[in-house]
């Protein structure tokens, strides 16, 4: 699934080990060197979506000579914060033969640098390069298919790899990270030449990130059909960690989407809402649902990312109902997805009567205390053949008193609300009265 | 056995569509050897008050194990992220595995694992931009102006830069007609028809909609099952209205925009002025009383003088308007009927004697606690 790209090469993060330099502490005198170019073993990305921060760790077998080793590696045209390259030997073998003496950081290149490696029992070995990127962003996305009745959702979960960073990463282990991070300065910007001033973040912090995850597994293959990669969740303090497995390559420039999990009937409830906070003016159809076990959900949270529902239009085929920008959803948190006003069901409400009364003057016979009383009628009305829930919010302001024959309950100081079912077909209508006193006649 | 299918939507999208299989790894252009997937069934669904759906069903052949589907739509206003990609069959053995978007071209590529070599009808739902949606009526008023035929059309036309061979366009109200549709074609197509709707004409003062005072005449359609309609919300559109004028011909008479309705409400179009009933108003009394410091009442008479000329008698309603607290008192007179719709608004019935014979609306009413 690779498309040529031309880049490829201009942008091709470079490992060098000079053959023929062998003089450890010589100037950079002369520019012609015999160089091998040892391949990347192993890959794994550690994508946040928080920030533009991706910890990439990278293994190469490098073969190592007695005495002291440069090897160089370059970076040109990525997007690699040069303040976060950290070269690691892999195994107590390794980290007992050879050590890294000093760093340096070429004059004439700011992609670039040298390591010099002591060692003292040639042989080959495994070493790690890390360091952040940026380019590279992950994103949740859902799509809901409603059955006909609205009483079930079946509900995919996908994430998009998108990579931006210059690299392609081949056979890259992948592991996204759902959180809002911390840092002190955009990998972006330390990216840039001249632009370092510090490290970004503490290397720590990732690590202990990692030291809690397993290795990624390869997908499943029981009957010789790939299936879609498990990408399996975990919880790391603040955090959750999605590991996709097997491994993945994403050219650069390109996105890939993975399925993150699928879960079919979601028990679903549509409540029509006219609730100003939350849905704007209008009375509106609200879909529901709770990231709970007993919406066959809560395994995890819910990333932030848009949820698109289609209904089931019959014979399999779909139709749009609507999108929302969802915002992250812990777990055991409700979801509503407000699909926009809905003919089948209206809600008209009007002032029926306005009054004025216990008018206060003062010494100068001027107004200075009143209080009104206000009375609305509200008629929902419901031309489905279907019962709908149906709650109102209704807010005051003011030194107000709220009286109503139905059943109303106190949503917070300025609001009262009421829930209720609606039979198929049927109308209801609310009575109310509102009343307010203003000027020396409140108590607030 | 990774086998490369492409099917490409191209350019003129939807009629041209290739299925390939190429080598993946080559290293400027991708060769092709295509086939032409027939394509079963294309739908174009405006269910969504603004948003289109396109649903398409194809035909393709897969390899036993991993597939590469190649989808591009260069040219056409596809959301990308809307698109859902499902077998047709429910229970189908084909996994897709994975989505990959290329950087800078209307395309995408599945990654498709069959078990076996087969073909697999596969339907492609997505959210198409710029196919533009428009509904209107056309009345034919029966000459007695009690009932009329309400015709319901349904206007589309296409700039989406995709083009439809043959598609069934699903209206909101879930009426089907098969069309083809190029781009920046229109078709105009007749999608209900009501015969014998219950019609109420009336003759309105409302000072809200005619500032001089001038008496609208107005269609009411009740959108009820009663009243021959009911059967859907009717959608916001112009009803061009025309009237039998009993000689086998009809006469355009006048169009309004007609509201969104939904079911059990009224439909209102103006159709015009009426002017032969007239309407002089004249303030009688206007006291201020009960003052108490600087809050007092009003005692107001308004006085309404109706004529109206025509040969026959007519009933005329007169929407009037009080803003903040008032009663209507007692020896107000001259209505057959009123109705205090809410606390600004007042409605009356006045039975108007035929051929200009004056007839007055005395409306006695205070204004309480101003100031």
């Amino acid at each position: 699934m690779h498309r040529p790209f031309n880049q490829r090469e201009k942008n091709k993060m470079r490992l060098l080990l000079p053959i023929l330099a062998l003089l450890m502490a010589a100037p950079l005198v002369a520019k012609e060197e015999l160089v091998t170019l040892p391949e990347r073993d192993s890959v794994q990305l550690t994508i946040y979506n928080s920030e533009d921060l991706t910890l990439v760790r990278e293994r190469r077998r490098l073969t190592f000579k007695q005495g002291d080793n440069r090897i160089q590696f370059s970076w040109a045209n990525t997007l690699i914060d040069p303040t976060s390259v950290e070269f690691e030997p892999v195994g107590d073998e390794a980290k007992k033969a050879i050590e890294v003496r000093d760093t340096s950081y070429p004059a004439e290149s700011h992609e670039m640098l040298i390591w010099t490696v002591s060692c003292n029992q040639p042989a080959g070995y495994e070493v790690q390069i890390s360091y952040f990127t940026s380019g590279i962003s992950w994103s949740a996305e859902y799509s809901g298919i409603v059955d006909a009745t609205e009483d079930n959702v079946d509900l995919t979960a996908y994430v998009t790899v998108h990579n931006h960073s210059g690299e392609e990463y081949e056979n890259a282990s992948v592991r996204l990270v759902v959180g809002v991070i911390h840092l002190v300065e955009r990998i972006v910007d330390l990216a840039q030449p001249g632009e370092s001033t510090g490290r970004a973040w503490r290397r720590g912090d990732v690590e202990e990130m990692e030291r809690a995850l397993e290795d990624a597994k390869d997908e499943v293959n029981e009957d010789g059909m790939a299936r879609p990669k498990e990408i399996q969740k975990a919880g790391l303090s603040e955090y959750y960690i999605y590991t996709v497995g097997g491994t993945e390559t994403i050219p650069n420039g390109w996105s890939k989407r993975l399925r993150s999990f699928e879960v079919k009937g979601v028990p679903l409830k549509t409540v029509y809402r006219l609730e100003p906070d939350k849905f704007g003016w209008a009375f509106t159809k609200v879909l529901e649902f709770k990231n709970d076990e007993e919406h066959k959900l809560g395994k995890e949270p819910l990333p932030d990312g848009l949820l698109r529902l289609y209904r089931d239009a019959g014979e399999g085929r779909l139709s749009f109902m609507g999108a929302l920008a969802s915002k992250y959803i812990p777990k055991n948190e409700e979801v509503k997805v407000n699909v926009g006003p809905d003919a089948e069901c209206t809600l008209k409400e009007k002032r029926t009567s306005l009054k004025k009364k216990d008018l206060v003057f003062n010494q100068w016979s001027q107004l200075v205390g009143y209080t009104t009383v206000e009375m609305f009628e509200l008629e929902v009305k419901n031309f489905r053949a279907r019962d709908v829930e149906v709650e109102i919010h209704r807010s005051m302001a003011g030194d107000f008193d709220f009286a109503s024959e139905d059943k109303w309950e106190k949503h917070d100081a300025d609001t009262q609300k009421i829930h209720f079912t609606l039979k198929a077909g049927s109308e209801r209508k609310l009575a109310l009265t509102v009343t307010t006193r203003q000027g020396t006649n409140s108590r607030k | 056995m990774n086998k490369r299918l492409i099917f490409s939507l191209a350019g003129a999208a939807l009629v041209a569509s290739v299925v390939g299989i190429s080598q993946p790894d080559t290293a400027e252009a991708r060769i092709k050897l295509a086939t032409l997937p027939d394509k079963e069934a294309v739908v174009v669904r405006f269910d969504h008050p603004n948003q289109v759906l396109v649903e398409e069903e194809r035909t393709i052949s897969l390899q036993k194990g991993l597939n590469t589907v190649d989808y591009s739509w260069a040219g056409t206003n596809i959301d990308k992220g809307s698109i859902v990609f499902r077998a047709v069959d429910v229970n189908s053995k084909v996994e897709i595995l994975s989505t990959s978007y290329p950087p800078g071209e209307a395309a995408l590529t599945w990654s498709i694992s069959s078990p076996d070599a087969r073909s697999e009808k596969f339907r492609l739902s997505y959210l198409m931009a710029n196919i533009q949606r428009e509904t209107d009526y056309r009345a034919i008023v029966s000459n007695d102006e009690k009932s009329l035929t309400f015709r319901h059309y349904f206007k589309i036309r296409n700039w989406s830069g995709g083009t439809f061979d043959s598609a069934d366009f699903i209206t909101r109200d879930g009426k089907t007609f098969e069309k083809g549709l190029d781009q920046g074609e229109a078709k105009r197509v007749l999608v209900n028809k009501w015969e014998k709707v219950s019609l109420t004409k009336e003759y309105v003062y409302d000072q809200y909609r005619s500032s001089e005072g001038k008496v609208m005449t107005d269609y009411v359609l009740k959108n009820t099952k009663e009243m021959g309609l009911g059967a859907i919300p009717l959608e916001y559109g112009k009803v061009r209205i025309y009237q039998d004028d009993g000689k086998g011909t009809t006469a355009f008479t006048g169009e309004d925009w007609g509201q969104f309705t939904p079911i059990g409400d009224d439909m209102r179009l103006n159709i015009g002025i009426a002017q032969d009933i007239k309407v002089e108003l004249k303030k009688m009394v206007n006291d201020v009383e009960n003052r108490r410091g600087n809050v007092y009442d009003t005692n107001e008479v308004d006085e309404y003088e109706i004529k109206n000329f025509k040969d026959s008698e007519a009933e005329l309603i007169l929407v009037l308007r009080v803003q903040g607290e008032w009663e209507m008192q007692k020896d107000s007179e001259g209505y057959t009927s009123y109705e205090r719709i809410d606390n600004e608004t007042i409605k009356f019935k006045v039975k108007c004697p035929a051929k200009g014979t004056p007839i007055k609306l005395k409306f006695h009413y205070k204004r309480l606690n101003n100031w």
